[in-house]
C-alpha cells in the first residue's frame, strides 16, 4: 500500500459529479489538488477542498483547448513542485446519430470528441514529460464508460471463466438472458462511444511507453452512476426507482483510491469495469497476458489461442 | 445487380483502397475513388477524384458527384494515416500529431459517412470502416507497437461508429461493419521498414490485398451488420460464424 498523503493530483471536470467525488476522496487522503472545470463553480469547490486541509488551486477552462491545458499543468507544477496523479475525468455527453446533418456533426465532434478524447490526450501528454522528469513514478487514470468493455481487460477473461463476476450481469443494455453485456450505449451515442473506445488507444499506448518509468495507466469504465451527466440523460428528473439502482460516485471514488494505493507494481493498463447491480468494490486485477510485452511485431501473428 | 449502383472508396490511390476500388468495379459498381494523391486519376475502371477526406467541403463535393452518377450503395472508409507519436514528443508536436492522425482517421470517416448516409437511406447499402487488428479485445488488444497511441485511439474509436450506426441504420437497410486486418502487403506497411522492404519473416506471411478485397465482397454479400471482421496473418481469411451479440465488436 502506498501512502497518498502530500502527493499532488490534477482532477479535470471536478466541479460536479464523478470528478467532484474524486477530488474530495483525494483530499480526504491528504492529496494536494489542482482542479479545473468548464464551470466557474470550480472556484467554490476549491474552497471546499481547502477546508478539508489540503492545498488547492482551481481554474476555469476547456480541456480541449491546448493553451488552457498547458498553462494549467505548468501552473500546477510550479505551485506544487510535482505532479503525481492525473485523473482525466472531464467528459460530456450529447445525443448524436448517424444521419445528423453536417453542421451539427462538426459541432458535436468538437464538443464530444474534443472534451472526452482530445482533452484526455492533451492532459496526458502535458503531464507525462513532467512525471518522467520527476523520476518518482506516477499514476494516470482515464475515466471511460462501460460501453466500451465487455469484461475489463482483456475481454476473454470472462469467456468460460465461471469466476468472472460479469458472467451473469443482468443489467447490460440489450443483455437478454444474462451473460456478458454487449458493447455500445445505444444508437444516439456514436460520437460519445467513439470518444470512449478511443481511450483504449491511450491506455495501452501510454502504459506500454511508461512502465519503465514506473508510471501506471488505468481506466475506470463507468456504468450508470449518479452524476450530473447521468441526471442530464434523464432531463434532471429521474424516477426514485432509477436513482435507487444507480451507483454512487463516492463508492466509485473509493475504488479509484484503491487503485492509486496499489502504487508501483500494482495493476497497469487495465479497464476497471463498474456494473450497476453489483457491489462496487476494487476487483482483482485481470491477468496481464501480453499487453505490456515489448516484443510485439507490427501486424504480427495472432497472439492468442 | 443494377448497373446504377455507386461505391465510394476513400484513400483509393494505392494499397488497400486501390484494391477495394478495382474489385468493386469488377463487381459492377460505378466506383468513385478519391485520394489526396493525384495518381488516383490514373487508376483504371474507376471514377477518380482528387480530394482530402479531412476537408468537409471536399468530402461533400465527392458525395455530390457520386450521387449524380447513380445510387450510392457502398461506402468504404479506407483512407488512413499512420505515424509514430511517442509520448515524449514536444507539446507542439503532440498537437500536430493529433490533427494529422485524427482529422483523417476519425473525423474523415465521420464526415464521409454522414454525407453519404443522407443519400443512402432510401435504397440501403453498406458502410465499411477499415480498422486495425489491434482493436479486437478478444484477440489482440494492446498488442499495438509502441508509440502508436493516436493511431490506435483513432481505430478503437471506429468501434463506436460501427456499433452505433449499425443499430441506428438497420431500419433503413444500411449495414455497417468494420474490417480489422493484420499485416497486408501495402505501401503503408512497406513504409514502416527501411528501404520500403519487408523483412523476410514478414514477407513470407503477409496477407495480400486481393484476399482482403474478397473479404469486403463477402461482407457485403453476407447481409450481416454491426460486426468487426478480423483477418489474421497465418490464418485463412473468412467471415466466420456470426458471434453472439456481446462479441460482434470485440471479436
Amino acid at each position: 500500500m502506498t501512502e497518498l498523503k502530500d502527493k499532488t493530483a490534477i482532477v479535470t471536470g471536478a466541479a460536479v459529479g464523478l470528478g467532484n467525488a474524486y477530488a474530495k476522496a483525494l483530499a480526504k487522503e491528504g492529496v494536494n489538488l489542482a482542479v479545473c472545470d468548464i464551470r466557474p463553480e470550480i472556484d467554490q469547490v476549491k474552497d471546499e477542498l481547502a477546508e478539508m486541509g489540503v492545498s488547492c488551486i482551481a481554474s476555469t477552462g476547456n480541456v480541449s483547448d491546448p493553451d488552457f491545458v498547458k498553462h494549467f499543468v505548468d501552473v500546477t507544477k510550479s505551485k506544487f513542485g510535482q505532479i503525481d496523479i492525473l485523473i482525466n475525468n472531464a467528459g460530456v455527453w450529447g445525443a448524436s446519430v448517424a444521419d445528423d446533418d453536417m453542421e451539427k456533426t462538426l459541432e458535436d465532434y468538437e464538443n464530444i470528441v474534443g472534451t472526452n478524447l482530445k482533452g484526455e490526450f492533451l492532459f496526458g501528454r502535458a503531464v507525462i514529460p513532467l512525471m518522467i522528469d520527476q523520476g518518482k513514478g506516477g499514476d494516470i487514470i482515464n475515466v471511460a464508460t462501460d460501453h466500451m468493455v465487455t469484461c475489463g481487460t482483456p475481454y476473454y477473461y470472462c469467456e468460460g471463466n465461471s469466476e468472472c463476476p460479469h458472467q451473469d450481469d443482468p443489467h447490460g443494455i440489450g443483455n437478454v438472458g444474462g451473460g456478458p453485456r454487449p458493447t455500445g450505449g445505444g444508437d444516439a451515442m456514436d460520437l460519445y462511444d467513439a470518444s470512449k473506445w478511443a481511450l483504449n488507444g491511450l491506455l495501452y499506448g501510454w502504459a506500454k511507453a511508461l512502465k519503465d518509468h514506473r508510471i501506471r495507466v488505468n481506466a475506470l469504465c463507468m456504468g450508470a452512476t449518479d452524476s450530473y451527466m447521468l441526471r442530464s440523460f434523464h432531463e434532471f428528473n429521474p424516477s426514485d426507482e432509477e436513482v435507487s439502482q444507480w451507483m454512487r460516485a463516492e463508492d466509485n471514488a473509493k475504488v479509484m483510491i484503491g487503485i492509486l494505493k496499489e502504487g508501483v507494481g500494482g495493476r497497469n493498463a487495465q479497464n476497471h469495469q463498474f456494473c450497476m447491480g453489483r457491489e462496487v468494490v476494487l476487483e482483482s486485477p485481470r491477468p496481464q497476458i501480453y499487453v505490456l510485452e515489448d516484443d510485439v511485431k507490427i501486424g504480427g501473428q495472432s497472439h492468442v489461442g | 445487380m443494377s448497373d446504377n449502383n455507386v461505391a465510394i472508396v476513400s484513400g483509393a490511390a494505392r494499397g488497400m483502397g486501390k484494391s477495394f476500388s478495382e474489385r468493386l468495379s469488377a463487381e459492377g459498381y460505378k466506383v468513385v475513388a478519391f485520394d489526396m494523391d493525384e495518381t488516383v486519376l490514373k487508376n483504371k475502371g474507376v471514377h477518380g477524384l482528387v480530394a482530402d477526406v479531412s476537408k468537409v467541403d471536399q468530402v461533400e463535393a465527392v458525395v455530390r458527384e457520386a450521387n449524380e452518377l447513380g445510387v450510392i450503395k457502398v461506402v468504404v472508409n479506407n483512407a488512413g494515416t499512420w505515424r509514430r507519436t511517442p509520448v515524449e514528443s514536444s507539446w507542439e508536436q503532440a498537437i500536430r500529431d493529433w490533427d494529422y492522425i485524427m482529422d483523417t482517421n476519425l473525423k474523415g470517416v465521420l464526415m464521409l459517412s454522414r454525407a453519404s448516409i443522407a443519400h443512402m437511406k432510401a435504397a440501403g447499402g453498406d458502410i465499411i470502416n477499415v480498422s486495425s487488428y489491434y482493436v479486437l479485445p478478444a484477440k489482440s488488444a494492446g498488442t499495438n507497437p509502441p508509440d502508436t497511441d493516436l493511431y490506435n485511439a483513432s481505430k478503437w474509436a471506429l468501434n463506436g461508429f460501427t456499433d452505433a450506426w449499425a443499430k441506428y441504420l438497420d431500419e433503413y437497410g444500411i449495414r455497417v461493419n468494420g474490417m480489422c486486418m493484420g499485416a497486408v502487403d501495402t505501401p503503408m506497411l512497406r513504409g514502416l521498414y527501411p528501404d520500403n522492404k519487408l523483412p523476410d519473416e514478414m514477407a513470407s506471411v503477409v496477407m495480400n490485398a486481393d484476399d482482403i478485397s474478397q473479404q469486403l465482397i463477402d461482407i457485403i454479400d453476407s447481409g450481416r451488420t454491426g460486426e468487426n471482421f478480423g483477418a489474421w496473418v497465418g490464418e485463412q481469411i473468412s467471415l466466420g460464424d456470426r458471434l453472439p451479440l456481446h462479441r460482434r465488436i470485440t471479436g
